[in-house]
């Protein structure tokens, strides 16, 4: 079985499949908690770093070396809770984060707009559906515009991701079957030459780190 | 109990993936077939209908009434099919010529370039360059039939329930996990489900009636049907005989299984 990074946006049901995944294989799960571990490694407060990594970027300054660092220190983070080959991931930014690297299975999870914003309203009573439509577009529109200048790419297509599901008409009970049903296969078994990848992985990480912070 | 379609790029493995399909599931396999059958039922040849259907339609005359009529056959042949219930279609267009039935689990296979560019070589024995040319072309095309016809991106996974990547995951794999979607309840044809593919079934036999009539296959119509009752959407002239609306409701009634027609027109004055 695999890693599995989920992605999705704001209220699309993410962290409720992240969580029926944990369950269901007995996996530790990890979400934006990884940007306060990120933070303590390079101590700073994690509103400064969540601050200084999600702010939108301009072309100017969207590759200076703290941000490198920034997003270094959380993919190392990362890079680390992986070395074992067993962790559901639903925070920032999985499918790029550890793109390419074996033993992961990069799932994303899309959901009607109208959906969404019914969740949201459910949460917070008095908002009408109209300004959580809003809200929602303004959230994604930001995050696609982060992925975008981080790493070119749009956050939307497919071909980013293992396995994209439609919660439109399918539950999220459902979401975790399919995706664990995915992780079972095959091609994600974690062998030893598996782990030996994501080791390597991590010490990467951590050297490119340590010379961000060095210099 | 689930209607699965498969849509996917030209050789990004949808064949095979429905075979396998059909081999654990039991279901039938449909693909050219309802093309086939649209065909024979029109009395043209298979080539002429693909033509005249597939045929990168202009702005102009993406609505006319030949290209209206294949379409409703073709679409009206898959109705049968579908109302059956277990089914596994990977002809073309699956998720726009069923699109808003329930019941039915849209699915789409993508694969990197590469890997289709290495299968067409094994299959064809063409060069590499020759056939990512031709992949490309492929897509294009069908990518701008189904933008010019419905207005779609054949490539948003919104029209989908799962798009599934052949970069890592194997043939065998995919099936595996469209085999456990197709069992979980959310795709079960309950008695609800099933009375909307008899409806379904039936709305389609009503349109391609109407684009074989005379006196009505000029009409860009909508049908809905709910049990024996028709509803009829869209555009037709006033005309003075005040006939038009005459006409639709006899050729509808000429179908079986109708038993109410009601017209929803918007009526527009031909000679303003």
């Amino acid at each position: 079985m695999p890693i599995i990074t989920i992605s999705r946006g704001t209220l699309s049901g993410g962290q409720r499949t992240a969580e029926c995944l944990a369950q269901v294989l007995d996996y530790p799960i990890v979400g934006r908690e990884i940007l306060q571990e990120a933070a303590r490694t390079l101590g700073v407060a994690v509103e400064d770093l969540s601050g200084k990594l999600q702010a939108r970027p301009s072309l100017f300054t969207r590759l200076t070396q703290e941000r490198k660092k920034y997003l270094l220190a959380v993919q190392t983070t990362l890079a680390e809770r992986c070395t074992s080959g067993r962790l559901v991931y639903h925070g920032l930014a999985g499918q790029f984060l550890l793109r390419n690297l074996p033993g992961v299975l990069a799932a994303r999870l899309i959901a009607p707009l109208e959906q969404r914003a019914q969740t949201l309203t459910a949460l917070h009573h008095g908002m009408t559906q109209k300004a959580a439509e809003e809200f929602i577009q303004n959230v994604d529109e930001e995050r696609r515009r982060w992925v975008k200048l981080m790493y070119a790419a749009d956050v939307e297509d497919p071909s980013l991701y293992d396995l994209t599901v439609n919660l439109e008409s399918i539950s999220l009970d459902t979401a975790c079957v399919i995706i664990a049903e995915a992780a079972a296969q095959p091609q994600y078994e974690v062998t030893a030459d598996v782990k030996k990848g994501l080791e390597e992985f991590a010490g990467g990480c951590r050297e490119q780190l340590l010379e961000a912070r060095g210099s | 109990m689930a209607i699965i379609s498969i849509c996917r790029g030209t050789k990004s493995g949808g064949t095979a993936m429905a075979q396998c399909l059909a081999e654990h599931l039991h279901y039938p396999l449909v693909a050219r077939d309802v093309v086939q059958e649209a065909a024979s039922d029109l009395g043209v040849s298979e080539a002429d209908l693909s033509r005249g259907m597939e045929r990168t339609p202009r702005l102009w005359n993406r609505q006319s009434s030949e290209r209206r009529l294949y379409i409703a056959a073709v679409q009206s042949a898959l109705a049968e099919h579908v109302a059956g219930g277990d089914l596994i279609y990977h002809g073309r267009s699956g998720q726009v010529l069923l699109a808003g039935l329930p019941g039915v689990l849209k699915v789409r296979l993508i694969a990197p370039m590469e890997a289709r560019v290495r299968s067409l070589v094994e299959s064809e024995g063409m060069d590499s360059t020759a056939a990512e040319q031709y992949i490309r072309h492929v897509d294009s095309v069908r990518a701008r039939w189904v933008r010019m016809m419905y207005g779609e991106d054949v490539e948003d996974p919104v029209l989908y329930n799962m798009v599934i990547n052949l970069k890592t995951l194997s043939i065998p794999a995919a099936c595996a996990i469209v085999t456990k979607t197709a069992e979980q309840s959310d795709f079960t044809a309950t008695g609800e489900v099933k009375a909307k593919l008899l409806d379904f079934r039936l709305a389609c036999r009503v349109k391609l009636a109407l684009a074989k009539a005379r006196d009505t296959r000029a009409l860009d119509l909508r049908i809905e049907a709910h049990g024996g009752a028709i509803d009829v959407f869209g555009a037709a002239p006033a005309l003075s005989s005040g006939k038009m609306g005459e006409q639709i409701v006899e050729v509808a009634r000429s179908v079986e299984g109708v038993e109410v027609v009601r017209l929803k027109l918007e009526w527009f004055d031909p000679y303003p």
